[in-house]
């Protein structure tokens, strides 16, 4: 009787066959809202550690980290200058926990910003943002942009020293863009000095505004995953196979005049779904039936590696935010300019440039990076993803990023007091004041 | 039954009617996010009286990020600490130029910018005495800085 009822309470929730049959081990993914973003199977060769670094993936993951310990710092955060550093004190020294939650947001915050790096540079190298992918790209870089923003605005939230400075060099840098620029930085400041409205704006944005966003792009950019025809063929896959064939296409029943197919009488024998009716060829890669042998379920392939993906970012996050706590300066002291000033690590090639010239370093070259960034899939018309024949592009792609990459270091770690060119170890050391 | 004319006046006036109602809802929105009021120090306040500095080096004043100049024959002048560039309070050093610790700018004694990335030099403020004594600085009006105050 309780067995009875136990069960069809277990079947209400879960209509699937039983995990051991095929049917059961799709049904698994496709009957799930949340398992239903993966395809029922998967190609074998595109769970390979070394084709994504699962990088993506680990991204997401760490996004989810940062809004559950961001909910829970929220429990006693208050957005107010006079109130908010007391609480980060709070937190740091009378909350169960408080300084390991803190930096688990913290580390794993400067973990996204590195991961959806990471994952840029693994997708531009494998040439994924080609045909039928560019436009999962340009959705790539809004999240690119949006990690930044919430990395950007969640800096200011502890009202001390090095985020009071941060924060309003990083808005003065904003303030030079033309026309717009002493709007918006009047929008995002509520004023003109970083004070009590800024405070607020930055919290709004970083709690409500960016988060939805980012996740509304996430929607958008793992729906297209799929719709573009799932992961790119790992490079190594190209090499050994031939060239593509043209795909042979039939229309079932009167097709279009457009779609120059074979047509095949309807059966009866089959139930047509709208997908195999419409007219008109497929733009994403689907899987060819030489190809089936090749392909396993996702579950519990594809799942395994991803739980070992997930709990190998937790345990690295738990384990830094063990050993190494946030920072926390000083209380914010308007009066004073800790020297030197530096914004947050990812500004900091950006603060560099802007040291040589604040219209150009500050506003023209971040704006033509963005459009590059942005428009790298439309301008590149090779066709090839083959790193052999993709020279010119990788060439310049990889002087981008260790431009990038090495005024990031040069502000980090060889900027000193007076933005001085410094041997690295007096950071170490502590030779400033 | 609607002809081609009425069709493209209706449909013109429709889609301007469409676009002038989303510009100017997005419009009030945006200015919305400006506030009304600033909760700020005020622009203009006073300083104290004369007799509170001393002569020579000049006095920073931390909360209002001015300097207090006091000179014994040309009188007093104020000049901002806030550096144009990126909003460091600069310092004033023995060799009388002004070092901004963000980027390096420096400023000569009068202000102009001598190195680094500034792209203005420091503001130079108004200074005037109010009825009782004290001497009040008016951060809206930006005077050149040979301008000083006798008193």
């Amino acid at each position: 009787m309780t067995m009875k009822l136990i069960r069809e309470i277990w079947q209400s929730i879960v209509r699937r066959d039983p995990l051991s049959t095929e049917k059961g081990k799709a049904e698994l993914v496709f009957l799930n809202v949340w398992l239903h973003i993966h395809p029922a199977k998967v190609k074998r060769e595109n769970l390979r550690f070394t084709h994504t670094f699962y990088l993506g993936f680990i991204t997401f993951f760490l996004f989810v980290i940062l809004v559950v310990t961001g909910i829970l710092l929220m429990c006693y955060y208050r957005p107010d200058p006079s109130l908010a550093y007391q609480d980060m004190k709070d937190l740091q020294f009378a909350v169960f926990m408080g300084p390991f939650l803190r930096a688990a947001h913290r580390w794993a915050a400067h973990g996204m910003v590195i991961c959806v790096f990471l994952h840029m540079l693994r997708v531009f190298y494998t040439g994924s943002y080609k045909r039928p992918r560019q436009f999962n790209w340009v959705v790539g870089v809004l999240l690119f942009l949006t990690t930044l923003g919430l990395s950007f605005t969640g800096y200011l939230l502890p009202w001390d020293q090095l985020a009071f400075w941060a924060i309003t060099v990083g808005t003065n840098i904003g303030g030079y863009a033309p026309v717009v620029g002493p709007m918006v930085r009047e929008i995002l400041l509520g004023g003109h000095t970083v004070g009590e409205a800024a405070l607020v704006r930055f919290y709004v944005l970083h709690v409500a505004v960016l988060p939805s966003f980012l996740i509304l792009l996430c929607v958008v950019h793992f729906w297209r995953i799929r719709k573009d025809g799932g992961l790119s063929r790992p490079l190594w896959k190209l090499k050994s196979a031939p060239p593509e064939p043209e795909p042979e296409l039939v229309t079932i029943g009167a097709p279009a005049a457009s779609a120059p197919l074979r047509m095949q009488a309807a059966s009866r024998e089959k139930t047509y779904g709208l997908m195999e009716v419409v007219t008109g060829k497929p733009i994403f890669e689907t899987i060819l039936p030489e190809e089936e042998e090749d392909s396993v379920f996702s579950y519990p392939y594809a799942f395994l590696r991803e739980s070992i993906a997930m709990l190998v970012t937790l345990i690295g996050v738990m384990a830094v935010s063990l050993v190494v706590h946030a920072p926390l300066e000083e209380l914010a002291n308007p009066a004073k300019t800790p020297n030197p000033a530096k914004a947050p690590w990812y500004f900091l090639g950006l603060q560099e440039l802007v040291s040589h010239s604040a219209f150009l370093g500050g506003v023209v070259a971040p704006a033509v990076m963005v459009l590059a960034l942005l428009a790298i899939p439309y301008l590149d018309r090779n066709p090839s993803r083959q790193l052999a024949k993709r020279k010119w592009i990788l060439a310049i792609f990889t002087v981008f990023v260790v431009a990038n990459v090495a005024l990031i270091i040069i502000g980090t770690f060889f900027r000193g007091p007076g933005w001085a060119l410094v041997p690295p170890w007096v950071h170490v050391a502590g030779g400033t004041e | 039954m609607m002809n081609r004319r009425a069709f493209l006046s209706w449909g013109t006036a429709g889609t301007a009617a469409l676009v002038s109602a989303v510009g100017v809802s997005c419009g009030a929105l945006l200015r919305f996010l400006v506030p009304s009021v600033f909760y700020e120090p005020p622009q203009s306040f006073k300083i104290g009286m004369p007799a509170d500095f001393s002569y020579g080096s000049p006095t920073l004043l931390p909360d209002e990020k001015i300097f207090v100049f006091r000179d014994r024959d040309k009188g007093f002048s104020v000049v901002s600490a806030v550096c144009p560039h990126l909003g460091c309070t600069v310092t004033h050093a023995a060799d009388q130029k002004f070092h901004c610790p963000c980027h390096g700018s420096i400023f000569n004694a009068n202000g102009t910018v001598q190195h680094g990335p500034s792209p203005r030099a420091l503001e130079w403020y108004e200074v005037a005495l109010a009825r009782d004594g004290q001497l009040v600085v008016n951060k809206d009006k930006v005077v050149p800085p040979a301008n000083r105050l006798m008193v």
